[in-house]
């Protein structure tokens, strides 16, 4: 990290002070919390302060599920009440146990309904998870109030009364929520760095895309639903213990669970401190709407107004606010990196030692890598893949090739799984794929970039990378992505397409040209075997295209085979062979370039009759101006 | 056997009222891809002024329908124009979170005006029924279900048989293009919002006819309006008139039937387990969200 901090300095150096600013901050900030209850016995404030803490703890996991995922919930409230009414239940029916015993069963009940919220986002994404989330929250509600041998219905369940010393009344709540705040701070942060984290973001930026860089979403997201709910039910357990009275109207009032999105929406989504910031503001504003306002009402017409005023205005949040702010301040007038030349690159044998050289000349007649077999999709009535089956033999170049709507990008979107095929069979490295998910295929080495290229917007370049996942296994979840060997790789790949100078840039400020170069580069960390080039030569300079076909040559010769869609007919010409041609959804031919070119029928379907290609002939691909015309 | 037919007819008209405030919202789904939380306060607020021109002038809440309609058209063309709009290309969520906060505004509004206390509105046919081969149907009921019927075509026609219909469709299957060829999205969007609140505030008027209601009620009346668009699927206009139908039936066979205490539960168990089965509803189709083409 220091090395590559120092490499980049000249860009920011201004940033280090201004960390240690907030360090600062939230370290003085954490010492007064501490000490107040010690200094001060003001019962208000500490009330307005547990309070404020259990909304942050809340806000913390939801920044988990909510701010890394980007799966809105308006149901973190139910775990708070969940919590809540785990220790109050088991302290009624157990008088004589003690009370703060039961305080991680209450984490235990959170977590597990919180998977059954994560199985439910495993299908519905959006807005419709929005509202199965607050139909959750109601419906868990509902049960409390129906269930009255368990919950005591609308009546409630009074816990029983402390019974340390009064002077002290607060001091035991206070300092566990603290501990507890303390605990799932460290746990967001914690997340944040590692594989999962990167996962979980990628998955808010762009979930199919996710899928095919290998990440786990069904194991990831459930994860993540845990982690958002278990800390914060065993607050809701010290909630309901602080209150003594609980009832269903107030453990799962939807106000609950508007404040903590109000909380985190404030301070910052993916923040870490965020939450706990928007929590410390909300909280006391609800406290002064209650008691000066006169409550009720007025409290609907502040969390309904901050709600559509944050919505409207701050959509990011404080922190981000003032840390894009500080930003302008210190860019200002400075041109942006994002225009500087792209990296001649380097020669993959002096960046890795992961790869070594094939030697191809021992197997004149390469096996299959990819076989695809009579594979069909339709869209309603439209064939978009009609029985499309083609070869692409190991350790080539295969091309692919075909008039506009005959099926090219769909084949591409089936054999990755990004669309399910209706029928047909896709094998790899002669094993049955079809039938498996995304990240599967792509643990089993299929690597796929995209015509429209698609990263991850708010990443840096370097979190888009290490993002790919290139097997599945719990420990590697938590490894740490964002330094050490997983980031190591990631810029030794940067480096090879050029892009290493852009490393912390948001995807989102990148050309195309970059896009596709950063695209290539994520792909390969997943060290395919195979790997689908969608238009690699689309929408980019022409110096661009000659790098693009170099560094596709060398992957080659270091094992990587390759099959590509391009329009690009010199391109495709001088790179690819074989090259196969699709047309209407089916494979119309198939064949070295030179056939190809003679095909009457391709000819006749796509080249045009005027098509002449010296230059991928002369081996010399933009030497001479080409003819694709279509009639 | 008489009061299984009296039932059926009833929850029938029931079913068009919510065929009517339904529509509404997957209008506004189906053309901005937007989900109106805020639908179920303002059909609590269509009953508030109803009740109020009753209460004070006298006007027959029937009638009510003539001045409450145009007065939540003309909000929601407001709130369209100053809230929405400026949104529009945010995250589907973000207006969500936007319509949320208006329903919980809207609330705490009605709250300050009207009180928290539940309110009914009683004309004098409240209490008159029609009688027919042994079948009661209470008066409020025929007349509200049929209004609900006749502002419900009313609307089919402005849809199908209009400019502005075309308009609207054109506008909800390709924005840009609607552009292109002279139409004013954001004119049309707003009309679109104001026509679905409107909606709302009709079935409002006829249902503070039919029920009590408070400020509070709008949490019941959303779920069970997404419960019925989610069912047929979101932006389907024809999913929502049919799925209103049989959420209309099995409410009402319910309530008779079985125990009232759970029946609450009813719509959040529907929207909560047809997203999971279903995530598209009934009649929606999957969204191609990968229409990318070589």
């Amino acid at each position: 990290m220091s090395a590559t901090t120092a490499e980049s300095a000249p860009s920011d150096p201004p940033k280090f002070d201004l960390i240690w600013v907030g360090r600062l901050i939230a370290l003085v900030a954490g010492v007064l919390l501490v000490l107040y209850p010690i200094l001060s016995d003001n019962l208000y404030y500490q009330n307005m302060i547990i309070l404020s803490l259990v909304f942050a703890i809340a806000a913390s996991g939801l920044s988990i599920i909510t701010g890394l995922a980007g799966y809105v919930s308006l149901g973190q409230g139910a775990f708070i009440g969940l919590g809540g009414y785990t220790v109050g239940v088991l302290s009624t029916h157990h008088p004589d146990t003690n009370v703060w015993l039961w305080m991680p069963l209450a984490g235990v009940v959170a977590g597990g309904v919180a998977l059954i919220l994560g199985f439910v986002a495993l299908r519905a994404r959006g807005p419709s998870f929005v509202i199965i989330t607050v139909a959750f929250l109601f419906l868990v509600q509902v049960i409390a109030i129906n269930w009255r041998s368990l919950s005591g219905g609308t009546e409630g369940l009074s816990l029983p009364i402390p019974t340390w010393d009064p002077d002290i009344a607060n001091w035991p709540f206070y300092y566990s929520l603290v501990g507890i705040l303390v605990l799932q701070l460290l746990l967001a942060w914690w997340i944040r760095r590692t594989k999962l984290g990167t996962g979980l973001v990628a998955i808010r930026e762009d979930e199919t895309k996710a899928a095919t860089i290998g990440i786990n979403l069904p194991v990831e997201k459930m994860i993540g639903f845990v982690a958002s709910a278990v800390l914060v039910g065993v607050g809701g357990g010290v909630y309901g213990y602080y209150l003594t009275f609980i009832d269903p109207r107030g453990m799962f009032n939807i106000l609950l669970s508007v404040e903590t999105m109000l909380a985190l929406l404030v301070g910052g989504k993916a923040t870490l401190w965020g939450p706990v910031l928007g929590a410390f503001i909300v909280e006391p504003l609800n406290e002064y709407a209650n008691n000066n306002l006169g409550g009720g009402n007025t409290r609907l017409l502040l969390f309904g107004g901050l709600l559509v005023l944050i919505v409207l205005f701050l959509p990011q949040g404080v922190l981000p606010a003032i840390e894009s702010l500080l930003n302008w301040l210190r860019t200002r007038g400075r041109a942006g990196l994002v225009g500087a030349r792209i990296g001649t690159g380097g020669s993959l044998a002096s960046l890795t030692e992961r790869l070594s050289l094939v030697d191809r000349e021992a197997a004149s007649d390469p096996p299959p890598l990819l076989e695809v077999t009579d594979l069909r999709k339709a869209f309603g009535g439209l064939k978009a893949v009609d029985g499309a089956s083609l070869v692409v033999p190991e350790g080539s170049i295969t091309g692919l090739i075909g008039p506009n709507g005959s099926g090219k990008t769909t084949l591409f979107n089936l054999i990755d799984n990004t669309i399910h095929a209706d029928g047909g069979q896709i094998r790899l490295a002669g094993e049955r794929i079809d039938g498996l998910s995304s990240w599967a295929r792509a643990h089993r080495g299929l690597g796929r970039t995209y015509q429209i290229t698609r990263l991850f917007r708010e990443m840096t370049v370097l979190e888009n990378v290490v993002a790919a996942q290139r097997s599945f296994s719990w420990g590697q979840l938590g490894r740490i992505a964002v330094s050490g060997s997983e980031a190591k790789a990631a810029e030794e790949l940067l480096e090879y397409v050029g892009m290493r100078a852009f490393r912390d840039q948001q995807a989102r400020a990148l050309s195309f040209g970059q896009q596709k170069l950063v695209e290539l580069a994520q792909v390969l960390m997943l060290d395919p075997q195979l790997i689908l080039l969608d238009e690699p030569a689309g929408g980019i300079n022409p110096v661009l295209i000659d790098r693009m076909s170099e560094m596709i040559r060398e992957l080659n010769s270091y094992g990587k085979t390759f099959l590509i869609v391009e329009h690009n007919m010199p391109f495709v010409l001088g790179l690819c062979d074989p090259v196969h041609v699709l047309g209407r959804g089916r494979t119309m031919a198939s064949g070295t370039p030179a056939e190809i070119q003679k095909d009457p029928a391709v000819v006749d379907a796509y080249l045009g009759d005027d098509f002449v290609l010296e230059a991928a002939e002369a081996g010399q691909p933009n030497d001479v101006p080409q003819k694709a015309s279509q009639t | 056997m008489t009061e299984l037919v009296q039932t059926l007819v009833l929850s029938l008209l029931v079913g068009g009222i919510y065929a009517l405030v339904a529509s509404g919202l997957t209008l506004i789904f189906g053309v901005m891809r937007v989900i109106n939380i805020a639908h179920g306060a303002f059909l609590i607020l269509g009953a508030f002024i109803t009740y109020t021109l009753w209460d004070q002038l006298g006007l027959d809440p029937l009638v009510g329908v003539l001045v409450t309609t145009p007065v939540v058209f003309g909000l929601g063309w407001l709130i369209y124009r100053l809230l929405v709009r400026p949104i529009r290309h945010a995250p589907m969520s973000s207006t969500v979170l936007l319509t949320f906060g208006l329903a919980l505004v809207t609330e705490g509004v009605m709250g300050e005006i009207w009180g928290n206390d539940s309110t009914s509105i009683r004309p004098s046919y409240v209490d008159q029924s029609f009688h027919l081969g042994g079948v009661f149907l209470p008066k409020a009921q025929v007349y509200g279900g049929l209004l609900a019927v006749v502002v419900l075509v009313a609307l089919w026609l402005i849809l199908t048989k209009t400019w502005l219909g075309r308009a609207i469709r054109a506008a909800a299957a390709n924005p840009a293009s609607a552009e292109l060829v002279g139409i004013k999205v954001t004119s049309v969007a707003a009309l679109v919002f104001g026509l679905g609140l409107a909606a709302a505030g009709a079935g409002g008027a006829i249902t503070g006819v039919l029920y009590p209601f408070l400020p509070g009620s709008h949490y019941l009346w959303i779920a069970r309006l997404l419960a019925i668009v989610v069912l047929g699927g979101l932006g389907s206009l024809e999913g929502a008139v049919l799925s209103a139908l049989v959420f209309g039936i099995a409410e009402t066979v319910t309530a008779v039937y079985v125990s009232p205490a759970w029946a609450t539960a009813v719509p959040y168990a529907i929207v909560f387990f047809v997203l999971l089965i279903r995530p598209q509803g009934l009649l929606g189709t999957r969204l191609r969200d990968d229409a990318v083409t070589a």
